[in-house]
């Protein structure tokens, strides 16, 4: 009876202090109770807590800048760029096709005009075939200059597009260079500090036995002062063992981080300057190409009088007038051949190349989704590693607080001790006691 | 998303941050003997679980495909529609696979909880030390032949008492702390994000998540703290009155445990 009353008063004595370490060191003990700790508080008190703080600050920032879902929702913009740009060249493509055409049916026009003049002409002394020439070339100039304006105008539009779509695609491939260099020292620094954090948890554990060893000997109240000393020297020895270890451990790891910050720094503005200068000399060769294609346009077209009939079929046909003269006869059957000849490659050549323009721009920005396509999937991965590396270290720690607890039950005769009390009514608080020796891991 | 601050997670967090010890006599405490522990998670490796999982998933893969595909050019409205359709269909799902396998399992703890004189089954990950683990016990009812048999006594009256935290988070004072508490997070999230953003150095990132932390845990000690004690007060007093040794919350109890939810919101009202 004495003895319950006894037991009722200290833990009584125990409510009214609350965290008090010396009440809870006279907490009851004996086969039968049951106890818990204050995880969260225990984990607070860890050596290592401020790895986890710094994993935690980690993840936080991703939550906050919610790279992830940045990243992964593709840039509208991007995809509009290259709408615009796409409908912009096949407008062009078309206008070009459309002059090209009516070039085309104007020459026939005014070849069969020619050719019906020239026959009149060696009818009755009409004109003479310097003068039909003459009279055409007049016509092409005409239709040149009209040309060449609208491909100057073409050719201006799509140098202000291309260097829209530059600045853009420097824009993206700078911010995807700066975050993949941020991701790769992040890593890194992640990596160095579990590596500490490793480091720093395997020396206590090293430790733990010879620690354990000395506390309990200046525990005891018979201990002279000599040797309390003593052990009180070996215990800060210990201490500072492992300290300058994990010290020198962080040095090392500063250098290594500077070293990387540097070399980052250099990789990025080197792959910049590549990137940048691959994209302006795209940039040239495109406009180069276009410009080229234009001015094959424009180019003056040496007069062709075509001779241009319909044949018996009611089909059109070529032929050349038997009754002109044979030198003027060669010489317009030789400048149709070349005019159709040109006319035809010169056609094809701008559709092609409004094709291989728009084909290479269209490639260029798969290439740039492909860089946020790699940005996305590098974040979401960084963000699962550092959540399992602080689930990892939480798990650590907690292993380490849950051996010192075991030990603490064992000698005060707890049978049953849990870690996550809403409230904690009768048993008994086990948290003061585990704090002591989870501090005293590392002074 | 395993947020540290999701609604869920605040009191909990609190309740452990400032779990000062309000110890009340264990008056006639039953023997720690009767408190048993499970591992859940072992029970969720065993085949017919994970073959439902499975199913599960797929399911999920599927139906994800289907409201991709009608929500590509749905209005935001619709496509809001047809997220609560796609959870809704999913829990269904689940049910339907786990409904049977959860009552299966929960015949198999009784039994092996009243074979053994328990009170209580908690969650293994709350014990550290102690406890009658019965997982192998359950697990072999569980794949042996034929279905387990129900025990035909109820548990004994338990000491470890357990509270629905997601009740006393309804209870209007403590909701209107967290909603408090969350309207401040969310306009300090937006404040701290404009600033990561202008960080010119890691230094300067890391001073900006340190004064973030410090700024939330500020405002929680201001503002959930004091309904956090409150209550805290008020299961301790219900515990004291129903001679409870501990109490935990309803997720870490598996069977038995004596229920104070109902006298706790009482108190809190």
């Amino acid at each position: 009876m004495i003895r319950r009353i006894a037991v009722l008063v200290a833990v009584a004595a125990l409510a009214a202090c609350g965290h008090s370490t010396a009440q809870s060191a006279s907490a009851p003990s004996g086969s039968g109770l049951v106890g818990y700790v204050r995880m969260d508080e225990l984990v607070k008190k860890h050596p290592l807590y401020d790895q986890l703080a710094r994993y935690d600050r980690s993840i936080d920032a991703f939550d906050l800048t919610t790279t992830a879902p940045a990243v992964a929702s593709p840039d509208p913009k991007l995809l509009a760029r290259e709408q615009t740009l796409e409908r912009e060249l096949s407008d062009a493509a078309n206008r070009t096709n459309h002059l090209l055409a009516q070039k085309q049916k104007e020459y026939q026009e005014e070849e069969n005009r020619a050719i019906d003049a020239a026959l009149r002409g060696a009818a009755r002394g009409g004109p003479s075939a310097a003068q039909i020439a003459g009279a055409l070339n007049a016509t092409a100039r005409q239709q040149q200059t009209a040309v060449a304006a609208q491909a100057q105008r073409d050719l201006d539009a799509y140098r202000t597009d291309l260097g829209k779509q530059d600045q853009a695609q420097i824009a993206a491939v700078q911010k995807a260079l700066n975050d993949r260099a941020n991701r790769t020292y992040r890593a890194k620094a992640d990596e160095l500090q579990a590596k500490e954090s490793a480091l720093s948890l395997q020396l206590a554990s090293d430790d733990a036995a010879e620690r354990l060893a000395l506390r309990t000997k200046l525990s005891s109240l018979a201990l002279d002062d000599d040797a309390r000393d003593q052990a009180q020297k070996q215990l800060a020895a210990l201490d500072r063992k492992e300290a300058d270890a994990v010290a020198a451990q962080r040095n090392r790891d500063q250098q290594t981080l500077s070293g990387l910050q540097a070399e980052l720094h250099d990789q990025v503005q080197h792959d910049l300057d590549a990137q940048v200068a691959q994209i302006r000399k795209r940039s040239l060769g495109s406009l180069a190409q276009r410009q080229a294609t234009l001015a094959k346009q424009v180019r003056t077209e040496a007069t062709a009088p075509v001779i241009s009939m319909i044949g018996p079929d009611g089909k059109p046909q070529t032929r050349v007038n038997p009754n002109l003269p044979p030198d003027l006869r060669a010489r317009i059957e030789r400048l149709h051949q070349d005019y159709q000849k040109r006319f035809q490659a010169d056609a094809k050549t701008t559709i092609a190349e409004f094709e291989k323009t728009r084909q290479d721009l269209s490639r260029r920005y798969a290439e740039l989704r492909s860089v946020d396509a790699s940005a996305n999937a590098g974040a979401a991965s960084e963000i699962a590693a550092l959540r399992k590396k602080r689930d990892d270290l939480y798990d650590q720690i907690t292993a380490q607080i849950d051996r010192e607890v075991r030990l603490i039950a064992q000698q005060k005769g707890i049978s049953v001790v849990v870690n996550d009390v809403v409230a904690p009514a009768g048993g008994v608080d086990l948290t003061p006691d585990a704090m002591k020796d989870i501090e005293s891991l590392h002074e | 998303m395993n947020h540290p601050f999701t609604r869920g997670r605040l009191l909990a967090l609190a309740f452990a941050l400032g779990a000062a010890a309000l110890a009340i006599p264990a008056l006639g405490a039953s023997a720690p003997t009767d408190i048993g522990s499970l591992d859940q998670q072992a029970l969720a490796a065993l085949p017919s679980f994970q073959a439902a999982n499975q199913q599960l998933n797929q399911y999920g893969i599927n139906l994800r495909k289907q409201y991709i595909a009608r929500a590509a050019h749905a209005s935001q409205a619709e496509q809001q529609r047809l997220g609560q359709e796609f959870q809704s269909k999913m829990a269904d799902k689940q049910r339907q696979l786990f409904g049977p396998l959860f009552r299966k399992a929960q015949i198999a703890i009784a039994s092996v909880a009243s074979s053994k004189n328990l009170s209580v089954v908690v969650d293994k990950r709350i014990v550290i030390v102690g406890g009658q683990d019965i997982t192998s016990n359950v697990r072999d009812l569980l794949t042996g032949i034929g279905d387990p048999v129900p025990p035909v006594s109820t548990p004994p009256p338990s000491k470890v008492g357990y509270v629905d935290q997601a009740a006393i988070d309804a209870t209007p004072k403590v909701k209107a702390a967290t909603d408090e508490f969350l309207k401040f997070k969310q306009s300090e999230d937006q404040s701290a994000a404009a600033k990561l953003k202008s960080a010119k150095s890691n230094a300067d990132r890391d001073a900006v998540l340190r004064d973030y932390r410090k700024t939330l845990d500020d405002k929680q000690n201001t503002t959930l703290k004091p309904v956090v004690d409150a209550t805290r007060d008020a299961i301790s007093q219900v515990a004291k009155q129903k001679g409870l040794i501990l109490v935990v919350d309803k997720g870490n109890i598996i069977f038995g445990g004596t229920d104070i939810t109902s006298d706790v919101t009482a108190k809190l009202k």
